[in-house]
């Protein structure tokens, strides 16, 4: 994508230039068809001003958009391509040097297949001579990103002579993070210098800016002695402390996440099973339902779907959307799985819970066997691969804290499990419908007997259990797989959540959902392990339960009366 | 002899009776009189041939690809006149990602259908597996997908890529790259503990200091190292931890990951990685279990730049990968076998494996005159040549394969952009304490 813009860039410049462009198209046009010696390629290329022509230039070249053409007695011509695709795949090529088209042997403009074709290689030599051009560029970006990784990139390069570079922009440069960051890179590039005395003073810096980049180097020079390496096991020291206070940080945030999607994940379980006694083993395919909801919008906002379930035929449309409208789709998905889960829930309810409602074991049973059909459905309309959902632009990011990085997603999923469960409480508590639903769950028959039409509480609680499983399934399927046996890896968690939490009580699940998430998280902090941390919980989990059969916050609940 | 009963039979039926009757019984005879009775089928025109992988369970996703692939080029040598004249006759097996089951339907296939040879497994366990029962019966099995060496059976040919045709040429790449700093990270399973034990000799011996390999260490009571790197159990979904760790890790510049995590674990695992700000620019990742194949199954956006290296790419610039490529859709479209899927088909790595096999076999048996095992092992050693899709290939004393070692940089469209070639790697399996350290 972003080569596409280079070179449409690019193509647009020659276009305009036509055939008078001369300077840097034509150097780099000679630069390139020096193949293989990357040091006059290199002495070429440094000789030019960083125009923003350059820029593009070296950018495409680097990313592959130079392409080298047999010419006649074994010379080689390097051309671009026009980034407008025909219909058959071929691009009209025009001629880096002059940006005149390329013409065929009979004359006529050239359209070639850019995966016929050899692009211009580069080393990594070049590729790093071209990026401290780029890099230096970077330097006044608008970009603030831009800007930043510039500056990372050349702090880590460790070349005196950038030091002016940076220094003139750390006094034009206003955003706080890129100041600290250029502080860093001039630190870290005072470091290789030949004076003790400013390698002493760039190790102070660099231990109070808490510079986890530089450990690398300052261990290196800490190895010595004298006062250099005294000043940098100083520093390493202080940027320990930095870096323990961070992760001790990120294990929190962690922890809050995988606490908030265990949350998400049993919140709808905490309805069905907490509130309504009903073991639904099949609670993990409603998680998959809303997945898939969530893959089938995503299709039909970018390329359509084509799904053929039992040899019938369906195509979905495709609305072709590209930019923020596709990025937005993630929105619209939301309340589409929460309905089509709540459906399929509905559906589940009328057909095989109702008649098991005071038979726990059955409907075990049945709704595993449901949990087997439904997965085999999902294989036979999906087929048995994962499917691919990309996650929209605006949940793809990450901010970094004084070296703690909150990915976008994990906010995301701690404050979508905030508000549904601050609007499940709503519902339960605040509504006519959440009254009915209490009053039904606390006393069935008393509940009948002052008119409450209990069959459709039933109903309409067991969707609005499996509507938030459909949530939970939208929002894993932004950080985790989309298959068929998607329900299966989270069934297990959901129910270990809820029978921690006490069955019945929403509050409780909250309670162990995030407790869970942090011991987990901080063990495998502490134990560097993944799987350890994980078995540690199970079995302080099964010891709690010896204590404490009924969870966390005991509650009354219609079947565990009996 | 049923076999052969039966095909007499079936031909007096037809026309031509007596002519046919008299033809038949001669060459029965000759049989029967113990000319070439050998361990393979032998049938009056077809030849036994095994195919053994997982058509349903976990792996069937990706082994069915491997049968597909088989039976494609079967007939491709079958049209072509087949084998010294005989035509072959798959029999298909399903393993069932039940490795019990695999050395089960080995059985059957060596002893009830007497099949010459057996292509097939993909998981290490299953191959473990399954070994005894060739060695018992004197079988053999060209095992195609990449593994972690240590082995080196007379009835195995191992056109797998060995330790040294994927992981050591990945890191000289890397180390190529100026890279300092490695963090192994896997599956918790035989391959990637065993390939990361043998990297991490190779690295110390590279003169990459101890401390620049990340994911940790478990040594046991004499202090010697016994698991090195990062393992997660399939199914895991929680990498925050191990990027956040990685982050930290890679903070300083010049680090990589390598990446034996297997199948759909790696979905999470990019997705973090992404979302954590990590970028091939700033901390590539090669993964060595991510094929074209595989890619099918996985964001393809989150890999764009990271890194691969396999034996071949389906972005082999050469006309008999396009032949391959273009022969194996037309049959694909054309097929009538049950279960296979048309759309969307691409070639990787142990597919051609699997395909190259069968040719080399082919060629054994020509040379040795006879499918007889010992004498086509005795071929296979003595250094045969095909020209496959990813280029030459050699067989080895050692029953292994020499061939050209490919590193490719992921493209969004799940294809691989080819960085660097390593011509004619001769195929090592025991690695593990060869490289000494500095």
């Amino acid at each position: 994508m972003i080569r596409a813009c280079l070179s449409l860039v690019f193509f647009l410049a020659l276009e305009l230039s036509g055939a008078v462009a001369a300077g840097p198209a034509e150097v780099v046009a000679k630069a390139v068809l020096l193949e293989d010696k990357s040091e006059e390629q290199i002495a070429l290329i440094k000789e030019l001003d960083p125009t923003p022509e350059l820029i593009s230039l070296l950018t495409l070249w680097k990313e592959g958009g130079i392409f080298l053409l047999e010419g006649p007695s074994n010379t080689k011509i390097p051309v671009v391509l026009d980034p407008l695709k025909g219909t058959d795949d071929k691009q009209a090529a025009k001629l880096l040097a002059t940006g005149l088209p390329h013409t065929d042997s009979d004359g006529k403009p050239a359209r070639l297949i850019a995966s016929d074709l050899n692009a211009a290689e580069t080393d990594s030599d070049l590729r790093t001579a071209m990026k401290s051009i780029l890099d230096l560029a970077g330097l006044a970006a608008d970009d603030r990103s831009a800007r930043l990784q510039a500056v990372e990139t050349l702090g880590m390069e460790q070349d005196p002579s950038r030091l002016p570079a940076l220094r003139g922009r750390l006094e034009k440069e206003t955003d706080e993070e890129v100041r600290h960051t250029i502080r860093e890179a001039i630190a870290l590039t005072e470091l290789k210098s030949s004076d003790p005395a400013a390698v002493v003073i760039a190790c102070r810096t660099l231990g109070e800016l808490g510079s986890i980049r530089s450990q690398d180097a300052l261990k290196a020079i800490a190895k010595d002695s004298g006062p250099t390496a005294k000043a940098a096991q100083e520093a390493l020291r202080k940027i320990e402390l930095h870096l323990q206070a961070a992760n001790t940080w990120g294990t929190i945030f962690r922890g809050l996440s995988l606490g908030s999607v265990l949350l998400v994940a049993a919140l709808g379980l905490a309805v069905t099973f907490g509130l309504m006694g009903v073991i639904n083993m099949a609670h993990g395919e409603m998680i998959a339902v809303g997945a898939y909801t969530t893959y089938v919008v995503q299709c039909i906002f970018g390329p359509g779907l084509e799904l053929s379930p039992f040899g019938i035929h369906i195509t979905l449309p495709s609305l072709k959307t590209s930019g923020w409208i596709y990025d937005s789709y993630f929105l619209v998905a939301i309340p589409l799985s929460f309905l089509t889960a709540a459906l399929a829930g509905i559906a589940l309810e009328r057909t095989v819970i109702r008649f098991l409602y005071r038979r726990p074991l059955e409907s075990l049973l049945a709704t595993w066997g449901v949990s087997l059909v439904v997965q085999q459905l999902f294989r036979l309309t999906f087929g048995a691969n994962n499917v691919q959902v990309a996650s929209p632009r605006w949940l793809s990011g990450h901010w970094t804290f004084s070296d703690v990085s909150l990915g976008w997603n994990r906010v995301f999923v701690i404050c979508f499990a905030a508000a549904i469960v601050a609007g499940v409480f709503l519902l339960l508590a605040r509504t006519p419908l959440g009254l009915l639903i209490r009053a039904v769950m606390q006393n069935r028959s008393m509940a009948a007997c002052m008119g409450v039409r209990t069959e459709r509480v039933n109903l309409l609680t067991f969707g609005l259990g499996s509507g938030l499983a459909g949530l939970a399934g939208a929002f894993l399927s932004q950080i985790g797989n989309v298959g068929p046996s998607l329900g299966q890896s989270y069934i297990v968690d959901a129910f270990m959540t809820v029978v921690v939490g006490g069955v019945g009580s929403l509050f409780g699940t909250i309670f162990s959902a995030l407790g869970i998430g942090m011991v987990d998280q901080s063990l495998q902090q502490i134990l560097g392990n993944p799987v350890l941390g994980k078995i540690l919980v199970l079995a302080g989990i099964i010891l709690f339960l010896q204590w404490r059969p009924a969870g966390l916050f005991v509650s009354r609940s219609r079947s565990l009366e009996n | 002899m049923a076999d052969l009963l039966a095909a007499i039979f079936d031909q007096v039926h037809t026309r031509n009776l007596s002519m046919k009757v008299l033809n038949n019984s001669a060459k029965a005879l000759l049989a029967l009189t113990g000319m070439v009775f050998t361990h393979s089928a032998f049938a009056a025109d077809t030849v036994k041939v095994g195919v053994l992988h997982s058509l349903s369970g976990t792996m069937a996703i990706s082994e069915t690809s491997l049968r597909d692939v088989l039976l494609y080029t079967f007939d491709e040598i079958n049209a072509k006149g087949g084998v010294m004249g005989k035509k072959i006759e798959p029999v298909v097996v399903d393993g069932a990602s039940n490795w019990p089951l695999f050395a089960e339907k080995a059985k059957q296939l060596l002893e009830k259908d007497k099949a010459a040879v057996v292509f097939g497994c993909w998981t290490s366990v299953s191959r473990k597996s399954v070994l005894p029962v060739f060695e018992k019966n004197n079988g053999l099995l060209f095992y195609p997908v990449q593994y972690e060496g240590e082995e080196e059976s007379k009835n195995v040919f191992y056109t797998a890529e060995a330790v040294n045709q994927q992981a050591t040429p990945a890191v000289d790449y890397m180390l190529g790259k100026k890279k300092e700093k490695f963090y192994l990270l896997g599956s918790d399973y035989v391959y990637p503990q065993t390939t990361n034990l043998v990297l991490l000799e190779y690295l110390l011996s590279k003169g990459v200091p101890i401390e620049n390999i990340g994911g940790g260490f478990k040594k046991d009571a004499s202090g010697k190292i016994i698991s090195a790197g990062k393992y997660t159990p399939f199914g895991h979904t929680d990498y925050q931890q191990i990027v956040a760790e990685i982050k930290q890790f890679s903070a300083g510049g010049k680090a990589c990951v390598i990446n034996t995590l297997n199948g759909d674990t790696n979905v999470p695992f990019f997705k973090e990685y992404a979302a954590a700000g990590l970028t091939a620019e700033s901390c590539p990742v090669v993964s060595f279990s991510i094929s074209e194949d595989e890619f099918r199954a996985l964001p393809a956006k989150q890999l764009v730049g990271q890194l691969g290296c396999w034996t071949y790419f389906q972005s082999v610039k050469s006309d008999a990968n396009k032949k391959f490529i273009s022969s194996f859709q037309t049959w694909l479209k054309d097929t009538k076998v049950d279960g296979v899927k048309k759309e969307g088909r691409v070639t990787c790595s142990p597919m051609v494996l699997s395909y190259d096999g069968v040719y080399l076999w082919k060629a054994a048996v020509e040379k040795a005159g006879s499918f007889d095992v010992d004498k086509v092992r005795e071929a296979l050693k003595g250094g045969l040549s095909f020209d496959g899709p990813g280029g030459k290939v050699t067989t080895q004393k050692n029953m292994h394969l020499t061939k050209n070692v490919f590193i490719g940089e992921t493209k969004a469209d799940g294809q691989f952009k080819i960085l660097k070639e390593y011509k004619d790697v001769f195929g090592e399996p025991w690695l593990k304490g060869t490289f000494k350290a500095k």
